[in-house]
């Protein structure tokens, strides 16, 4: 029988490492990963904010940040982001 | 009322966060654990509209509700008003990131 | 700056010290409103009075750079349920 890994025990191995979250809207996030929790809001560092829209892509530079979950739509663990 | 309890009632809210650092990973770097850091520092809350509130963070609870001081309200960058407190609630929340060193 | 200063512990806290003031009312839809805070929950559903409410008509064209309001409308309600999750943001009066 193959162990069972839960979504979030991977998302586990992945703190210390760079993520890149893509939310429900045209934004995305890359930084490194120091946490989480059972709703999915997420503690990063060095992040880049990327914001997607028809005139193209704004970037913005943030330090530590709690990103809300309920936006969040996916997680691309040890990724560097949409190198926009 | 405690933040636990009004999670259990609250049907509206959608955005919650755990409070307790019993509920979610022990580690480090929680939620929880950023903001007990970033109480009373200057952040930026950015709201899901684009919105940004840059001020001094007060106090917040498990849905995300948010107490700032001196508040400064930005709109594609240009500051569009300021408020000594502002409550923002927790639904609009897209980030609070630390606007200075933690 | 420490809770014990402010008297505030949880943000609903600066609701309820704002309750029988003229709050500031920001709403999703570009509405904003001014008037006497009687009530709220934790939804934060208010009950306010002697409202002044202002509603922004934004132009889609002129919104993409910045300031795209074109129109600004307002009426008076003497007494207003406000549903809580088109609450954006409160402001209550200067604290001093």
């Amino acid at each position: 029988m193959a162990s069972q890994v839960l979504p979030l025990e991977l998302i586990d191995k992945c703190i210390g490492s760079r993520i890149w979250v893509i939310m429900k809207s045209e934004r995305e996030f890359t930084g490194t990963l120091l946490g989480f929790d059972d709703y999915v809001n997420i503690v990063l560092e060095d992040v880049i904010e990327y914001e997607i829209t028809p005139q193209g892509v704004k970037k913005t530079d943030l330090a530590q940040t709690l990103l809300n979950g309920s936006n969040i739509a996916m997680l691309v663990p040890g990724s560097d982001g949409p190198g926009y | 009322m405690k933040p636990h309890e009004l999670i259990a009632l609250d049907t509206n809210h959608s955005t919650k966060i755990a409070m307790s650092s019993a509920e979610g990973p022990t580690h480090t770097g929680s939620p929880t654990d950023f903001l007990k850091g970033v109480v009373g520092k200057r952040v930026i809350v950015r709201l899901n509209s684009g919105v940004d509130y840059r001020g001094v963070l007060s106090c917040l609870d498990g849905f995300m509700n948010i107490a700032l001081e001196q508040t400064e309200e930005y709109v594609n960058g240009n500051r569009t008003n300021s408020y000594g407190d502002a409550f923002i609630r927790g639904n609009n929340v897209l980030y609070i990131s630390a606007a200075e060193p933690l | 700056m420490d809770a014990s200063v402010t008297g505030i512990q949880e943000p609903l806290d600066l609701i309820r010290l704002s309750l029988s003031e003229r709050v500031f009312v920001k709403l999703r839809g570009d509405r904003e409103l001014s008037g006497i805070l009687h009530a709220y929950d934790g939804h934060m559903n208010l009950i306010m009075s002697d409202v002044e409410e202002t509603i922004m008509i934004v132009d889609p064209e002129s919104t993409l750079n910045g300031r795209g309001v074109v129109n600004v409308a307002k009426r008076k309600l003497d007494m207003l349920f406000v549903r809580g999750d088109g609450v954006i943001l409160v402001s209550p009066p200067a604290r001093t």
